[in-house]
């Protein structure tokens, strides 16, 4: 009883609001007393126009740029911060995570116009800088906690292997982090991917991502074409979950290898 | 040996030095634009702040907007983490997952395209008959009061809440139970000393950072809003690209007050609880 009110509440508030979109994206506007007309014009408007095609393409890119930033940053300091000891680190961990607790566009404003000084305002490679702001922070705890889970013991019986630090890394670290990291990419693209005001102030209109067109379009567009563009930002973190898996199976493969003609 | 252990320690902790930099020297530049932009410090901007109208109208209704949603969301997931932990982890984690997936504009885009007054709900009513015309359905959202900002924030922030507190419900160790039994402890004694110690630091985390961000994100109200009142984040970028210099200053001062207030409270949280913590971890840490 208690399962089937929690699987229906679920069910209605979590998974029917896509599918209503979904059938919204492929019905004409509703009009009284007649059952919906199926129609792909929707879908059609949205990936003919290709400002909507370009913007993905970037919002992807960008997206996928931040999620490879953060685990650059983010791995070595989950390690630091779960398996090490120092002076001041639960300060360290407080400061890391404190951008979560602050307004985010305040530190996009205040790195405007730095960011036209170093000539990267207007420029991808600025929003996804300004993108590392409020994924950072969401990277390092849900690594952080991956690193918590592999018991200090296994890494010592790889320091007494004899293996180095990078060796240990791919052999026993990352292994056991796979669940982590999966999380992290998803977390550090859905974050990124859903950015209109930090993309707006350092893109300043010249990076169109796909929030940025988003709101023109609710201006112009009917519902129809503005579901079909709802739903497809689900093909942002979904393509790029697949692309993080795929460079990790090329990844592996090419290790693998390796370490067989070494043998 | 030692040193290169420290200088490892050095290397691991880089990226995240680079980090704070970024961070941390982004809001020292709101800051600095926010006093004056380096010509003699003032405080006058912030005191400007509150001489207009629209911001003092704007402060209460964003506060309200803010301490409402959270505080429903905060609630409402944890109750339902409370009691249904198990299953969620079992095989509805997927359904929990489906909102995250979404940015908080599409949310409120659905919520506008559910319950605006041309709406599916209210064209469902018309069709059936139970209502005349769509106008005599209330206005819901893209409404003074803010109910279509809030609705959208609480259904976006449940499966956060949810999904922020259920790892802590996850591990907390089923000896707690046994322990509370065993001493004759019932459901209230078990709330107060264990369950509530437990889960506190992330009730309070994940509190804070819905705060912040709704008090703070524009995606929604630029998108839900009415011309007034308007939330801070829609004064503050509105006035940033204000042709008045002012008013620029005067948006680095609405953000860095909030900056401030949030991060005092971010800061004593934590430090008052890092201190129960470090007795917590250096307890329970392994068995």
């Amino acid at each position: 009883m208690k399962k089937n009110i929690f699987y229906m509440s679920s069910v209605i508030f979590f998974l029917i609001p896509v599918l209503l979109l979904i059938l919204k994206s492929i019905t004409a506007p509703w009009r009284s007393g007649n059952l919906p007309d199926w129609t792909l014009r929707g879908w059609e408007t949205v990936f003919q126009d290709s400002r909507v095609i370009e913007s993905m393409a970037i919002t992807l890119g960008i997206a996928l740029a931040v999620a490879l930033i953060n685990l650059i940053v983010g791995i070595p300091v989950a390690k630091a911060l779960s398996h090490r000891s120092f002076k001041l680190k639960n300060t360290l961990e407080v400061l890391l995570l404190l951008p979560l607790f602050l307004p985010v566009i305040a530190a996009a404003m205040g790195l405007h116009i730095t960011m036209i000084r170093l000539g990267l305002a207007n420029t991808w490679i600025g929003v996804t800088i300004v993108h590392l702001v409020p994924t950072i922070p969401y990277t390092i705890k849900v690594l952080k906690a991956g690193y918590d889970r592999i018991p200090q013991d296994m890494l010592n019986q790889g320091r007494m292997l004899k293996a180095g630090v990078w060796h240990a890394f791919r052999t026993i670290e990352l292994p056991l982090l796979i669940p982590s990291i999966r999380s992290a990419i998803f977390l550090a693209v859905t974050i990124s991917a859903g950015q209109y005001v930090l993309t707006a102030i350092i893109g300043g209109g010249s990076v169109i991502t796909m929030p940025i067109i988003y709101y023109p379009f609710l201006q112009s567009a009917d519902d129809t074409v503005m579901s079909a563009f709802s739903v497809a930002f689900v093909l942002i973190p979904a393509a790029a979950v697949l692309i993080a898996e795929a460079a990790a199976m090329a990844l592996a493969g090419r290790l693998f290898i390796k370490r067989r003609s070494i043998q | 040996m030692k040193w290169q252990r420290t200088n490892g320690l050095f290397l691991l902790l880089l990226p995240a030095y680079a980090f704070l930099l970024l961070a941390g020297g982004s809001f020292i530049l709101a800051f600095i634009e926010s006093t004056g932009n380096g010509e003699g410090f003032t405080w006058s901007y912030y005191l400007s702040l509150f001489d207009r109208r629209e911001l003092t109208d704007g402060l209460t209704y964003s506060i309200w907007i803010t301490v409402s949603s959270t505080v429903v969301s905060l609630i409402t997931g944890w109750l339902i983490v409370r009691s249904f932990y198990r299953l969620i982890d079992g095989n509805a984690k997927w359904l929990v997952w489906i909102p995250m997936l979404f940015p908080h504009f599409v949310w409120g885009y659905f919520v506008l395209l559910l319950l605006g007054q041309s709406g599916l709900i209210s064209t469902a009513l018309v069709q059936s008959g139970l209502l005349e015309d769509r106008t005599l359905f209330p206005v819901l959202v893209q409404d003074r009061s803010g109910i279509g900002i809030f609705i959208t924030y609480v259904w976006k922030e449940i499966p956060f809440v949810i999904l922020m507190l259920l790892p802590v419900y996850l591990q907390l160790p089923r000896q707690f139970r046994e322990v509370n039994t065993v001493l004759g402890g019932g459901q209230r004694h078990w709330f107060k000393t264990v369950e509530w110690p437990w889960i506190k630091p992330v009730m309070f985390e994940t509190g804070l950072i819905i705060t912040a961000f709704i008090f703070t994100a524009y995606e929604v109200p630029g998108l839900l809003g009415v011309s007034y009142p308007q939330m801070t984040p829609v004064i503050a970028y509105d006035w940033f690209y204000s042709a008045s210099g002012e008013e620029r200053s005067m948006a680095f001062a609405l953000l860095m007050l909030a900056a401030f207030i949030l991060g005092a409270c971010a800061l004593t949280g934590f430090a008052l609880m890092n201190k129960r913590r470090m007795l917590l971890s250096k307890s329970s840490h392994r068995y």
